[in-house]
Formats: structure tokens, C-alpha cells, sequence
């Protein structure tokens, strides 16, 4: 039997798809099996990011209609055997094609036979919200280190507190360290206190995630990349190993940067 | 065979004490009362305050005033008072509730809002969009960065207290203060105050240990040394 993990964040563009994408991909470079599920019905993206998109056959309201098997609409990502697969939201109806209880019945079926099943929630606190928050036993949220995000963020956090799931785990993302050693941008401390759960990873800012989303490749396949480190972090504490976290200084300064500052004691 | 009396006056420091018969029915009582009043040698005489007592009789509002009605047919009489030994149970349990305080444990985040009949006491924080009410004061042993208002239903003695007031707003009875840049530079110091209604109409912050001049009435420990 797996698990379901609900990745939210209240408010739009903090990272949600793209932590999920790296998350089950990193998780399934661990050898996991891991499902993925779309639940932004109507602006799906995830497929996208995961370079899915053109073999999308049938969808999440398919299947939750009868229309087909689950196994049928799972996309299977070709660059893991069997690890790693995808079940995208449809396009062309909206949120409210699908309920909560039709969502945790999916999940059940699905944890059956998947290790993890990360569910893509969509922003705000609606009807999408809730279908995707349905069936997980776990929810990540997403926070960027900006006041709006981290609002949002305790806002959510308060709401998935009634429902009868785990504490939720807190991923700060999109880390610019220059600003946050300047004071410009709220500090990781300030983020975890202010919102009292516990951190579960952060996540550097970098361009390459971008660009390996457009690719469809997440970044995380790139071992060297810092954000990767991040997502692989993260995946590995999911998976229940204890792993220091990532300091910021030194993904700063760099090899050299750390020679200069030794010789200059 | 002699009468018994409905009611019995007596005269003290601070004027007249009515105290009127429970086991009497309503009406003969007001009959005698009316009787009493009318006949009484009190003609010439100043003003007297009137204190009534209805003893172990449950009078509602409208029997009050009627009592108070009749009393003051006499031009020389005023009520100053009216009490009873009893009171219903639905008032005994509202009352209880008011004067009883109520413990919430955990963060009220955004969105969240914590409403209490008496007196509120949070452990934890109240994060910027979180909202604790009380008909009482509220206590927060941690934390205050939302919006807090006490003395909800008109009590203008109700206070705030925080372990770091760092309010947006705050609400005393019915007077709001938005807690603008110009305050915060004020309370340089957030830690350990409290923020109750001054006499001036004004809410004003004050440190913790001014809460035992201000308010005095606050502390129900009776006793010790």
C-alpha cells in the first residue's frame, strides 16, 4: 500500500507543478514507483513540464466518468521503467466534473499499486482544492520567500489542520540566497517560524529550471544543478532518510570562493 | 384576625428598603404595594431613594417595571434598585459562560477566526488575517500579528494582552485602532503589553505591568500573602 501526498500552496505560481514533477521524478530515480496526478482540470500543465504532452490519450475526468480504465489513461515516462507515470486533468470541462469522494476512491485504487502517488493541487482554496486534498494522507505546501506566497501558505496550512491528514511539511522555493543574506527577501528562519510547521526542503532559484520545463525534462535529472540538489534532498527525506539541509553560503561562494575564504583567515 | 403584610418597609442610611413577600400571589401583592404607597405619611418629604427587594420571587422585565410603575405614583419615591435572591437558569448559565475563559491551543492562521463568550486565552500565535473575538479580554501567550477584539459585546474594560503584541488591528468594545507605522515605532518594544481602552475614548498600550493599576478588577485571586 502507498502514499498519497498532496503538494499545495494557495497561491498560483509558487511552484506547485513544478516541485511535483521533480519530486516524482526524483523519487523515481530512487526506484520508486510513482503516479502522478493532475488535478488542475481545465489548465493542466503538468504533462507539459513532464514532456507528456502529445501522448495523452484519455484523462482524469475519463476515468472518473467510466469512460475508460485507469491503467489506460496512465502515460508511462519512457525514461524510467515502469517508475515513473502520469495521470493528466482533462482540458475541456472544468473543477467541478469531478467530486472529493470520486477522487479518494481513485487514489485508493491507485496506491495499490504505486509506492507514491504525488497529487498536483491547483491554486486557490475552491472546489479544485478539495478534490485534490481528498484522498492524500500527506500534504506538502509551497512557499516562495515573498509575504504574498507565505500568507496563502498559512492560510492553507490552517485548512489542511481540520482535515483529518498528517501535519503538513513546508518546501521553500524559488531561494535567491543573495537576498536573503541582504535582508531583501523574508530569511528561511523567519518562514518557519512565522508558520510553524516543519521544513521539509528548500529549493535555490535557477534558471535552468525554467528552461528544462520548456524541454520537458525536469531538472532534477541533472545531478549538478542546484535546484536538483534541492528536489533530491527533499525526495530523500520523503523517503524517510535524515538529510542535512542545504546551506546557502556555500552555494554562494562556490569551490573557489570557499578556497579564498580559507586562505583568508 | 390580623393581616399579614405583603410588604414591609424599612428605613435605612441610604433610604427606604421595600422588601416585598414571595409566597404571596403577583397581584395581591401589587395591590398592597399600590396601598402602601399611596397611604404612607410621606407627603412633605424629600426625595427618598427606594431599594426593592423581591426576595425568593422571580419577577421578568415587565413585572419590574410594573413594580417600579407603582412605586412611583408616589411623587416622593424613587427606585433607586431592584434586586432578587433568584435569578433562571438560562441567566445563571449565561452568566457563567461570561465569567468563565476559555483556552485555544495552536496557531490561528489566516482565515481562521476564534470566538469566545468570556474571556479568550490562546497559546500560541494569531498570524496577520487570523481573528480571535471575546466577549472578555483576550489573552495570547504567544505571539498577536492578526487582528484581536475584546469586550465584544460592549465591555469597555476588557483588555488585550500578548506575550508580543505585533497587532494589525485591534478592537475594544467598539472602538478599533488600525495599529499604523506611527504606533509601531511607539511600542518599540512588542514584548509583554497589554492594550486597553483609556479614558480618553482612545486605545492605548501600556506595559503588562501596568495591567494591576489599570485594571484592577482583572485579578480574582483572592488571598495569599
Amino acid at each position: 500500500m502507498g502514499e498519497a501526498i498532496v503538494i499545495t500552496s494557495g497561491k498560483g505560481g509558487v511552484g506547485k507543478t513544478t516541485t511535483s514533477a521533480n519530486l516524482g521524478t526524483a523519487l523515481a530515480l530512487q526506484g520508486k514507483k510513482v503516479c502522478l496526478i493532475d488535478t488542475d482540470i481545465g489548465l493542466r500543465n503538468l504533462d507539459v513540464i513532464l514532456g507528456l504532452e502529445n501522448r495523452i490519450i484519455y484523462d482524469l475526468v475519463d476515468v472518473i466518468e467510466g469512460r475508460c480504465k485507469v491503467h489506460q489513461a496512465l502515460v508511462k515516462d519512457k525514461r524510467f521503467d515502469e517508475g515513473l507515470f502520469l495521470l493528466p486533468a482533462a482540458q475541456t470541462t472544468d473543477k467541478n466534473a469531478v467530486t472529493p469522494e470520486q477522487m479518494k476512491e481513485l487514489i485508493t485504487e491507485l496506491k495499490r499499486d504505486y509506492d507514491y502517488v504525488l497529487i498536483d493541487c491547483p491554486a486557490g482554496i475552491e472546489q479544485g482544492y478539495k478534490n485534490a486534498i481528498a484522498g492524500a494522507d500527506r500534504a506538502i505546501v509551497v512557499t516562495t520567500p515573498e509575504i504574498s506566497a507565505v500568507r496563502d501558505a498559512d492560510r492553507i496550512i490552517g485548512l489542511l489542520e481540520q482535515e483529518s491528514i498528517e501535519p503538513p511539511k513546508l518546501i521553500i522555493n524559488r531561494i535567491k540566497s543573495q537576498l536573503m543574506s541582504s535582508g531583501d527577501a523574508l530569511d528561511v528562519n523567519d518562514i518557519t517560524t512565522h508558520l510553524s510547521i516543519d521544513l521539509l526542503g528548500i529549493v535555490l532559484d535557477d534558471e535552468n529550471v525554467i528552461s528544462a520545463s520548456n524541454k520537458g525534462e525536469p531538472v532534477v535529472m541533472d545531478p549538478a544543478n542546484p535546484a536538483a540538489i534541492g528536489y533530491r534532498n527533499i525526495a530523500r527525506r520523503i523517503l524517510g532518510e535524515s538529510v542535512p539541509l542545504m546551506s546557502l553560503e556555500s552555494s554562494k561562494q562556490g569551490f573557489f570562493g570557499k578556497l579564498k575564504a580559507i586562505f583568508a583567515r | 384576625m390580623v393581616k399579614q403584610q405583603y410588604v414591609t418597609i424599612k428605613g435605612t442610611k441610604d433610604g427606604l428598603v421595600l422588601r416585598l413577600d414571595d409566597k404571596c400571589s403577583y397581584t395581591e401583592m401589587i395591590a398592597e404595594l399600590r396601598k402602601k404607597v399611596q397611604e404612607d405619611g410621606l407627603d412633605g418629604m424629600e426625595e427618598v431613594a427606594v431599594q426593592v427587594h423581591t426576595g425568593n420571587r422571580y419577577c421578568n422585565e415587565d413585572e419590574v417595571k410594573e413594580i417600579i410603575c407603582v412605586i412611583h405614583e408616589s411623587p416622593n419615591l424613587r427606585v433607586s434598585k431592584v434586586q432578587s435572591d433568584v435569578i433562571t437558569s438560562e441567566e445563571c448559565n449565561r452568566k457563567i459562560v461570561e465569567q468563565q475563559s476559555e483556552t485555544y491551543v495552536g496557531i490561528i492562521r489566516s482565515g481562521q477566526v476564534v470566538e469566545a463568550e468570556g474571556d479568550l486565552v490562546v497559546i500560541g500565535d494569531v498570524n496577520p488575517n487570523g481573528r480571535v473575538v471575546a466577549a472578555g479580554s483576550i489573552y495570547i501567550l504567544g505571539r498577536l500579528k492578526g487582528f484581536a477584539h475584546a469586550g465584544a459585546k460592549g465591555n469597555t474594560d476588557a483588555v488585550i494582552a500578548a506575550s508580543w503584541l505585533e497587532a494589525t488591528h485591534l478592537m475594544i468594545a467598539d472602538k478599533l485602532e488600525i495599529m499604523t507605522d506611527e504606533l509601531t515605532i511607539l511600542s518599540e518594544q512588542p514584548e509583554m503589553e497589554c492594550a486597553y481602552l483609556h479614558a480618553n475614548g482612545f486605545i492605548a498600550i501600556d506595559r503588562l505591568q501596568e495591567l494591576r493599576i489599570l485594571r484592577p478588577n482583572l485579578s480574582t485571586f483572592k488571598g495569599g500573602s
